[in-house]
């Protein structure tokens, strides 16, 4: 699957606001005693395209979810848009996340039942419990759904299994399911890392459209130097829990990734090698 | 490459289990003869009296394998009740293992105050024979199809939210995190989606239990609880055991009906 379908008009969901995010001096130690970030500090301007580089275990999963408060900081505090992170429970926190789409490696989506459910999921945040409960969804749910899967060129596979879909399809319903929300960060964690090269692109592109044309703040983690340098403006480079690097993703040199990866480069830290 | 000798691996010493397997074997050849010995309280096992009595036990299973088919007809009103119990025991317990289960497993209720109340009570539930049940239902609400169809269907409860929600915890479940990233409450996470994804689970265990409930409420009448059992121990009480052969020959075919459909089904849903 190579076609480069465009994200376009008609999944314009109501004109989302981009949201910027502040980090001020995040440490993350899991309850195990990890440490998976150190003193991390970052600034990014609402409607920036940001990679995230860094070797397995540098901490890039964490710092992505320290973003919607699927991990909690130790110390230090974030902010996202409006919101102080910290500080928000319960339902508060909900809200936000439904404010943040996040796609994931695996794509995560529900195998066993199909791409319309799993979409459908991008509508909690917005829905009543007891609505989900009963699995009654109201007009404008099912439109966004609609305009979700429009939008990444899946319309037409609303029905099908999602075990039935190849891994480039899945990545584009779990990127429906976060456009669903109407969200003004998308965060993607190592969104290309089980697709063949072809697929990479197209989803790479994806992602480069939502920021560009729905000017949606965007983070990616990426392990691969090449897809981080032709798609991102910003780069973050992550070694042990520390920001190591930060600066404009086409300009860094082939010394600024190993000193990233403390190591040299090989073949593989490549999409096309 | 010309021959070269074999290498010699040093190794670490391979770990080995005989000692475990040996104590094993011993506990359970020492516990066999202690409770078997009547100086100390012991199991009496009286082989003596399977001597003595064979003869009479040749009669009634020369009774029992000749049954009396003619009476058949006598038994297919309670047999119907003991069907419907099996049934409507399932279907009942069916709906009520969904929330249960949910709650009882550590991935759908990750918090410990409300899930170790359900584990517990149902842990309880299950300790239970399910003839104490019946016999403790009978006495408290009577005699009837009533107490057996409440028996099943704790017993049924008891096994599938056991069985199912050690079945989630076992899995991974990625949506999960996908789910609680966009927003949703746990609820609206198990609902939405962790159902859909468990439905085999659920169908699997529910067809199981619908098999056990036909063979335990055929004997559920035995102690007054309705369906065939109560025939059972009718005509027992009668020595009538070609009757009874020829009841335990319906329930044999009955069982067999049920598990052939319980697999049919078993395989369009995989
Ligand atoms: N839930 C967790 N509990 C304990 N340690 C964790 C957990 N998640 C990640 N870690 C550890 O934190 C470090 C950073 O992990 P992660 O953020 O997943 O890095 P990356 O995404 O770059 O591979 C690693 O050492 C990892 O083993
Ligand atoms: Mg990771």
């Amino acid at each position: 699957m190579t076609d480069q379908h465009e994200v376009g008009p008609g999944s314009d969901v109501s004109g989302p606001t981009s949201w910027s995010i502040h980090l001020n001096d995040v440490s993350v130690t899991y309850p195990n005693g990890t440490t998976a970030l150190r003193n991390v500090s970052l600034d990014i301007p609402a409607g920036e395209m940001v990679s995230i580089v860094g070797l397995s275990g540098s901490g890039k999963s964490t710092l992505i979810r320290v973003m919607n408060g699927l991990v909690p900081v130790t110390t230090g505090t974030v902010a996202v848009g409006p919101h102080e992170v910290t500080h928000l429970r319960g339902r508060q926190l909900r809200q936000l996340r439904g404010h943040i789409g996040m796609i994931f490696q695996g794509f995560n989506l529900a195998e066993r039942t199909s791409v319309f459910r799993n979409v459908m999921v991008g509508r909690f945040a917005d829905t009543p419990t007891y609505r989900t409960l009963l699995g009654v969804s109201s007009e404008r749910d099912r439109d966004l759904v609609f305009a979700g899967l429009d939008s990444v060129g899946m319309l037409d596979k609303v029905w099908t299994r999602a075990s039935d879909l190849s891994g480039g399809q899945k990545q584009r319903v779990a990127i429906a399911r976060a456009l669903a929300q109407g969200p003004s960060v998308m965060l993607a964690d190592e969104p290309v890392a089980s697709l063949d090269p072809p697929t990479a692109h197209s989803v790479m592109n994806d992602l480069r459209h939502i920021n560009g044309e729905r000017g949606l703040t965007v983070l990616v983690n990426l392990h691969l130097i090449d897809l981080a340098q032709q798609y991102t403006t910003r780069m973050i480079g992550l070694r042990a829990g520390e920001i190591v690097f930060d600066g404009p993703a086409a300009e860094a040199t082939e010394s600024n990734f190993e000193h990233i990866y403390g190591r040299p480069i090989k073949s593989n830290d490549k999409l096309a090698n | 490459m010309t021959d070269t000798a074999p290498t010699v691996w040093e190794l670490p010493p391979k770990p080995t289990n005989r000692a475990r397997i040996a104590l094993i074997i011993g506990a359970i050849a020492t516990f066999t003869t202690l409770t078997c010995l009547p100086a100390i309280g012991g199991v009496e096992l009286d082989f003596a009296s399977l001597v003595d009595n064979w003869r009479n036990g040749a009669r009634l299973g020369r009774e029992f394998i000749q049954p009396d088919l003619s009476f058949l007809p006598r038994t297919y009103r309670p047999m119907l009740e003991t069907l419907q119990m099996a049934v409507v025991g399932a279907g009942v317990a069916a709906v009520l293992s969904v929330p249960l289960t949910l709650w009882a497993a550590r991935q759908t209720n990750p918090r410990l105050a409300t899930r170790q109340p359900v584990r517990f009570t149902i842990n309880v539930v299950r300790a239970v024979p399910d003839l104490v049940y019946a016999t403790v239902l009978v006495a408290v609400i009577g005699v009837g199809p009533l107490p057996g169809l409440i028996t099943l269907i704790l017993f049924d409860i008891g096994i599938v939210v056991k069985l199912v929600s050690e079945a989630i915890d076992a899995g991974e479940h990625p949506y999960m995190e996908a789910g609680m990233a966009a927003g949703g409450t746990q609820v609206q996470v198990n609902r939405g989606v962790v159902l859909a994804q468990s439905w085999p689970f659920f169908t699997n265990q529910w067809l199981y239990v619908l098999e056990l409930n036909v063979r335990i409420s055929a004997i559920l009448g035995v102690v007054g609880a309705g369906g065939i059992g109560r025939l059972i121990s009718e005509r027992r009480a009668f020595f009538a055991y070609d009757d009874v052969g020829a009841i335990v020959f319906e329930i044999l075919v009955v069982v067999i009906v049920i598990e052939l459909f319980s697999n049919l089904v078993r395989r369009r849903l995989t």
